[in-house]
């Protein structure tokens, strides 16, 4: 018997070797490298490291006069983007996943159509939204057509300092939507329509049935949704880099994409340790972030 | 009767806006660069395939194209080898430490990629791979690790324990159980991961940007990035660059949707 558990030990080593491999490659050793230099200043060329101990992490947080503040506008636009993606998904995701939900002709066409701006984010769906909304483009156009010329934007809507986050929040939620009506979706269709019944006999209203019944019904996939989309709106800068790579005058700029240029666009400026500091502040809140999120999967059951 | 008019409406609307940058990206790749610049209607005045066909011939489309099925290829193929292994260990053999590295592949999750991509880079360099498609394809197979364990072996777990005696008591060896049981039974969970790892590979740009830097090993996306660096902005070439990023995802996605579907609504609730 011991004989046998000792083999399917050693089976159970053998099978997860590559996976533990390449994850002892790749994570511990950039994991380390990474904590390493951010207690370093390197432009990424030089031979040697300059140790400053916690110096990039207290420059870049409050003591560096030209860091500091640069850090804390990309934390507040970060801020902007962890509110209204997830708000917009939600706001979005649900009225669209009721309806569909309602009804049954062309229901799987209409989730194939909605499911495309998720399946091809990416670089390619930026460039086709950046020719949208530059000055020339479409949506001036369409609503110039619509007879809502005051909403038209003459420096296209990416390059006015007041409307370029905004729009760019609305393209970044356009991409994650379609997965919050998936999820609303396949959580409407476990309910149980015995309930609804019996609250539609007792004579409720489709929207008081909605409001005080399916909303409270539904709030751990809502939660899931927020959690998903506070992940990826910490985290992710692409759309970013991509559409105004920070700009107009610094207004899109974001956490992540600060970090990414002072990695990879330093320009021989000793920038290197203070990338990796940013990188590890964004890993402390992403860890605080799947700590609610545990939480709140706990309570749940 | 109203109601329905009204739900109709509102799905109706979101699929226009769903639509709308594909609709102008095709539009924009069959116009020719004048009407392009003057801005003009969603319909092409004087529609034109010359864009498309001197963005594929004359751009080095082809070997973009190549270059990022091989990168694409290679990823997709490592994750399937590498993690349903792992997940057969981690759903049906037990061995000491099993549920903690389990746990230590998930946590994974939680870290973000601008933490750990200078690093990365800096790890090519030192592998002497920097530049190179194995040098990204590396980083890529290990990104995709926590959610494909999860898949898998949630996939793995609820195979019928009794099919696995049965293989033992036919003398089946426990590579034999793995390739000859286990992976036929949990086909669709594998072509579900390797579809979520397929589409986010192809589209991959930010760690490509930094670690390629020969335009022959460029992929798609950079080839359609070095457009961008031109002078002025050729929107009808770019969106016909987009397009044909864009085209094999589509189709990929329509033939094979209730394996993306399955796949998300399993990871999330998983």
């Amino acid at each position: 018997m011991t004989r046998r558990r000792l083999r399917e030990s050693l089976t159970g080593y053998a099978f997860i070797l590559p996976a533990t491999a390449l994850f002892a490659l790749m994570g511990v050793y950039t994991v380390g490298y990474g904590l390493l230099l951010s207690l370093a200043r390197w432009n990424g060329f030089t031979k040697d490291w300059i140790w400053v101990g916690l110096d990039n992490y207290l420059d870049i947080l409050y003591r560096d006069p030209a860091l500091a503040p640069l850090v804390w506008d990309a934390a507040l636009n970060t801020g902007l983007v962890m509110v209204g993606v997830p708000v917009l998904a939600v706001v979005a995701g649900l009225p669209i996943a009721l309806a569909l939900n309602r009804i049954r002709l062309l229901r799987n066409t209409l989730r194939t159509v909605y499911f495309l701006p998720f399946v091809t984010t990416g670089i390619a769906v930026f460039y086709a939204w950046t020719y949208v909304l530059q000055p020339q483009g479409s949506l001036n156009a369409v609503l110039g057509a619509l007879g809502l010329g005051s909403l038209q934007q003459p420096q296209g809507f990416l390059g006015n300092p007041t409307t370029a986050l905004p729009t760019l929040i609305a393209v970044m939620a356009w991409s994650s939507i379609p997965v919050a009506i998936l999820l609303y979706l396949a959580a409407l269709q476990s309910i149980d329509g015995e309930i609804l019944d019996a609250a539609t006999v007792d004579g409720a209203s489709t929207w008081r049935v909605t409001t005080s019944v399916i909303w409270p019904l539904l709030r751990p996939t809502t939660a899931a949704v927020v959690l998903l989309n506070l992940r990826d709106a910490l985290q992710g800068f692409q759309i970013f880099l991509i559409m105004t790579n920070g700009g107009p005058g610094g207004t899109t700029n974001v956490l992540g994409l600060q970090a990414y240029k002072w990695a990879f666009f330093s320009d021989l400026r000793p920038t290197l340790g203070l990338a990796s500091a940013l990188g590890w502040v964004l890993f402390v809140v992403a860890v605080l972030l799947a700590g609610v999120n545990l939480r709140m999967l706990r309570s749940r059951t | 009767m109203r109601a329905r008019v009204g739900t109709y409406v509102l799905l109706a609307a979101y699929a226009v806006v769903s639509l709308y940058p594909f609709a102008w990206m095709v539009s924009g790749a069959f116009k020719s660069n004048r009407e392009v610049l003057a801005g003009g209607g969603l319909v092409p005045a004087d529609p034109t395939f010359d864009t498309f066909a001197k963005t594929w011939t004359e751009l080095d489309f082809p070997r973009y194209f190549l270059n990022s099925l091989i990168v694409t290829g290679a990823t997709v193929v490592g994750v399937l080898i590498v993690y349903t292994l792992a997940a057969y260990a981690f759903a049906v053999l037990s061995f000491p430490g099993r549920k903690a590295i389990y746990a230590g592949f998930i946590s994974l999750l939680f870290v973000p990629g601008i933490t750990v991509l200078l690093p990365v880079v800096l790890l090519q360099q030192e592998l002497g791979v920097l530049g190179t498609h194995l040098g990204i394809v590396l980083p890529f197979v290990n990104g995709t690790a926590p959610l494909s364990i999860l898949l898998l072996t949630n996939a793995f777990r609820a195979v019928p324990a009794s099919l696995r005696e049965s293989a033992r008591c036919d003398g089946a060896g426990e590579l034999r159980t793995f390739a000859s049981i286990y992976v036929p039974v949990c086909r669709p969970a594998l072509i579900t991961v390797g579809l979520l790892t397929a589409v986010p590979t192809w589209n991959e740009y930010v760690l490509s940007r930094v670690s390629l830097n020969d335009p022959s090993t460029y992929t798609l996306p950079l080839g359609l990035q070095s457009l961008t660096a031109m002078t002025s902005p050729e929107y009808n070439v770019i969106m016909a660059a987009s397009l044909i990023i864009v085209l094999p995802v589509i189709v990929l996605f329509i033939f094979l949707q209730r394996y993306f579907v399955n796949g998300l609504v399993g990871a999330i609730k998983g």
